[in-house]
């Protein structure tokens, strides 16, 4: 009964993707010239790839030491660095990059209660999988907007303010308040990813694990804390880590449609800091600068992530 | 079949079952409160934004669709993501199949430098990128954005169905490979269908990613004219903040058909999200 959802949920561990040969056997009995036919068969994807990527990337770094607006420029050495690690609006906004990170506790919370309780098969999970899902497949805009929409001050959050006979709040006047409000749509646009990876991990449990701790008396509770959560520690890391990376690299959706960064750069992300000097003081070297200094900061904290919340994966 | 937490009592179950429906009225209402305010006329709205509308009207839509061209974004936006789309999964299914079945020198540094982008964040990347189209007079152009989707969408999709690949037996493989057949015939044969599932799986993905895609589409094509659906509704709802029934409409239509695929083919989206994992 419980067999097809397995299959579905969990092809990590199943014999769709993991069952292939690591080595071919047939490699010996591969002529040069069909290994030349590989080698053929990858090469229009490598040189899109070397192209529009390695290529750019190189690009970047030399910006970075320029000093230019795209039509003239300048070389000037690591003056960006120097600049971006004394301005005191990098640093504002690198803490605001910290507040946001509030959302990530939260969604992987929700993101938990929500897959152990579909994980229980009741009535309906798979529908409520779904509709949990759902925002994900939601731009960043549209969610955005639809939340930006739901708080403004003339918006439907207010009114409902007033008819309770509370003033209305002019949410994004107000920098704590801008940030709630984004943390917010944070959460809702992202608890059903972490869900659906958490519930892939309590699908690959091993149930006659269950069996046993009930045999021995196990209560719900402990089952939860000494089967289920040493279980999925591999999908939480995966979980916080994305998160992580998400809020350094990809809120610029959210804050172009909802505060364009303020009031007064309090809801200004590292990211669209970068596309601000970029494109709207056109400073593309300082920008690069700041685009690689925010690839380092996230690698540092995805390597010190993944060493702390997998150190004892010895699965 | 296996206890798994043991299922619970009928009152738990009772329980449990409602605090979903509650998680799920969460998720769900802002939607529907969207779909009815964009139904609505505006004095409707800001009379009773909370009830039902007096009547249903599509006039937002229709506003929108000939007032702010947002026809044309439609039909830039399918040609964009599906002009990308198509040659970015002919691409990575081309090289992820070589990768997967065909160890030629040089395989794993390819495979290795495909990997090593994929984690790479898109701010890095939005500025050398711009300049260099910006160079070639790119900007502005429709072709311009897709070089960007097909090159930022070969990565993960060479590293996804070169897993995919990898689970195509080899011995079907060599059948064919002692019947005479070629690299061609052993792909379009052999590995397509055998991978459908998997080849589905990822254009579902790329085809959200693209879709939804805000910043390259937004400084690529700065033209109102040329403008794809994402941004343009970013710059809808940006301006036209009184006018909640214009931008909940302008949100149906840029959300619809990410909706409708969710849910034709959610059993894809749920495999495919939980593949990522595999990679960590």
């Amino acid at each position: 009964m419980t067999s097809p959802a397995v299959v579905e949920v969990g092809p990590v561990k199943g014999p769709t993707f993991a069952g292939g040969r690591k080595n071919s056997s047939s490699r010996g009995s591969l002529t040069r010239q069909k290994q030349r036919i590989g080698f053929f068969a990858a090469l229009p994807a490598f040189i899109v790839v070397a192209s529009l990527l390695f290529y750019p990337i190189c690009y970047a770094v030399w910006i970075s030491f320029l000093k230019t607006d795209g039509v003239t420029s300048k070389f000037i050495g690591l003056k960006n660095y120097v600049d971006i690690f004394a301005a005191p609006l990098v640093h504002q906004v690198f803490v605001t990059n910290l507040k946001f990170l509030v959302a990530i506790p939260i969604v992987i919370f929700l993101g938990l209660f929500s897959a152990v309780l579909l994980y229980q098969e009741i009535w309906g999970w798979r529908f409520f999988r779904i509709i949990f899902f759902l925002p994900s497949v939601l731009s960043t805009s549209v969610i955005g907007l639809m939340f930006r929409s739901a708080f403004t001050l003339n918006g439907p959050i207010n009114s409902a303010l007033i008819s309770m006979g509370l003033t209305p709040i002019n949410f994004f006047a107000r920098a704590n308040m801008a940030i709630f409000v984004v943390v917010l749509a944070l959460i809702w646009a992202g608890f059903g990813y972490a869900m659906m990876i958490l519930l892939s991990g309590l699908m690959s449990i091993d149930t006659d694990l269950f069996a046993a701790a009930e045999v021995d008396g196990a209560g719900w509770w402990q089952r939860f804390f000494y089967i289920i959560m040493p279980s999925i520690r591999q999908q939480l890391a995966f979980v916080s880590i994305i998160n992580t990376l998400y809020t350094f690299t990809s809120l610029f959706g959210f804050i172009f449609v909802m505060t364009a960064g303020g009031p007064l750069y309090s809801t200004t992300t590292l990211d669209y800091l970068v596309y601000q000097k970029a494109f709207s003081a056109f400073d593309m070297g300082q920008g690069s600068a700041l685009a690689i200094v925010i690839f380092g900061v996230i690698s540092v904290l995805t390597i010190a992530q993944s060493k702390y919340l997998k150190n004892d994966d010895g699965r | 079949m296996a206890a798994r937490m043991r299922k619970f009592k009928w009152r738990t179950n009772t329980i449990v079952f409602l605090a979903l429906l509650s998680v799920a009225i969460t998720t769900l209402y802002p939607l529907f409160y969207v779909a009815m305010t964009s139904a609505r006329t505006l004095e409707d709205y800001v009379k009773n934004a909370y009830g039902l509308p007096k009547f249903f009207t599509l006039e937002s839509y229709r506003i929108l669709i000939d007032n702010y061209s947002l026809g044309t974004a439609a039909r830039n936006t399918v040609i964009v993501v599906g002009a990308s789309l198509a040659t970015a999964l002919i691409f990575s299914s081309l090289a992820g199949f070589a990768l997967a079945k065909y160890d030629f020198p040089g395989s794993k540094v390819i495979n290795w430098s495909f990997i090593a982008v994929m984690l790479l964040p898109s701010q890095i990347l939005i500025i050398p990128i711009y300049l260099l189209l910006s160079k070639f007079s790119l900007v502005g152009h429709l072709h311009g954005l897709m070089f960007v989707y097909i090159g930022t969408n070969i990565p993960f999709g060479v590293f996804f169905l070169k897993s995919t690949f990898s689970a195509v037996p080899d011995t079907i493989l060599d059948a064919a490979r002692i019947d005479g057949a070629g690299f061609f015939t052993s792909f379009f044969k052999i590995a397509i269908p055998n991978a459908a599932a998997g080849i589905t799986t990822l254009a579902v993905l790329q085809f959200l990613g693209m879709w939804n895609e805000l910043l390259y589409a937004y400084l690529i094509l700065p033209d109102q004219g040329m403008r794809l659906l994402t941004p343009a509704l970013a710059s809808i709802g940006g301006r036209y903040t009184t006018n909640q029934p214009l931008v909940a409409a302008a949100l149906c239509i840029t959300a619809t058909p990410t909706l409708i695929l969710l849910a034709m083919s959610s059993k894809y989206l749920v495999r495919g999200v939980s593949t990522g994992i595999g990679s960590s």
